[in-house]
């Protein structure tokens, strides 16, 4: 058997804890920004909300901040070790799990918007939304269940 | 084909009486790995298994079966 070193405990039980805050924030994060997109629809508004400046790409700004949590960067403040541990294979699978899951939804919703006749004609940038947008919200909370229940004691 | 993975990961730590992060400590990895692996969740690599089993001096065929 191996030496037992209480400081590496330490760092596991670190880790859990990373790893725990990590799949809530993440679940947190992607819910707040489906909610908003919601209430908001910003590329789909005709009062000039989004027809320019900022608020025109925010969304994307928030979609790419939220696939970025999905990125094996989680722990990065906390040193060498403790990422490796919040970042293991475990958390790797399932982000790939996570990612596969938004691809076959983008798919879906691509073929969807190609293949039905639409009421109305549809920019480039509309279109490009309502694919970006609910699969940036897939991915990270599909990571979060997945962290979650891997976490879940038992 | 067809084989599914067994493991006894859960009873041979509770036989030496060690938690999830105690094990988790003497193979260097995270107690989330451990945790899938004893749920079947999360298949490990090789060499997990290999560290696995020596951790728990045992052997990786004893720790793991295909039925």
């Amino acid at each position: 058997m191996m030496a037992r070193n209480p400081d590496s405990r330490n760092v596991v039980e670190f880790a859990d804890f990373i790893s725990r805050r990590r799949a809530k924030g993440t679940a947190l994060a992607a819910l707040v920004f489906l909610i908003i997109q919601g209430i908001l629809h910003p590329v789909f508004r005709t009062d000039g909300y989004a027809q320019s400046g900022p608020r025109s790409y925010m969304w994307a700004v928030n979609a790419a901040l939220l696939l970025a949590l999905i990125l094996p960067a989680g722990g990065l403040i906390w040193g060498r070790r403790v990422r490796e541990l919040v970042n293991d294979d475990v958390s790797r699978a399932n982000a790939r799990t996570a990612a596969a899951a938004a691809f076959w939804l983008a798919m879906a919703i691509a073929l969807g918007l190609y293949a039905l006749p639409l009421s109305r004609a549809m920019t480039a940038h509309q279109a490009i939304y309502l694919i970006v947008m609910p699969t940036t919200g897939l991915a990270p909370l599909v990571f979060a269940w997945l962290e979650s229940r891997a976490l879940r004691d038992g | 084909m067809g084989d599914e993975l067994h493991n006894r990961l859960r009873e041979e730590r509770a036989r030496r009486d060690l938690t999830q992060a105690q094990l988790a400590e003497l193979v260097g990895v995270s107690r989330k790995t451990i945790n899938t692996v004893e749920n079947g969740i999360f298949v490990p690599s090789t060499v997990l298994a290999l560290r696995l089993a020596k951790a728990l001096g045992t052997t990786v065929e004893k720790l793991f079966q295909l039925r």
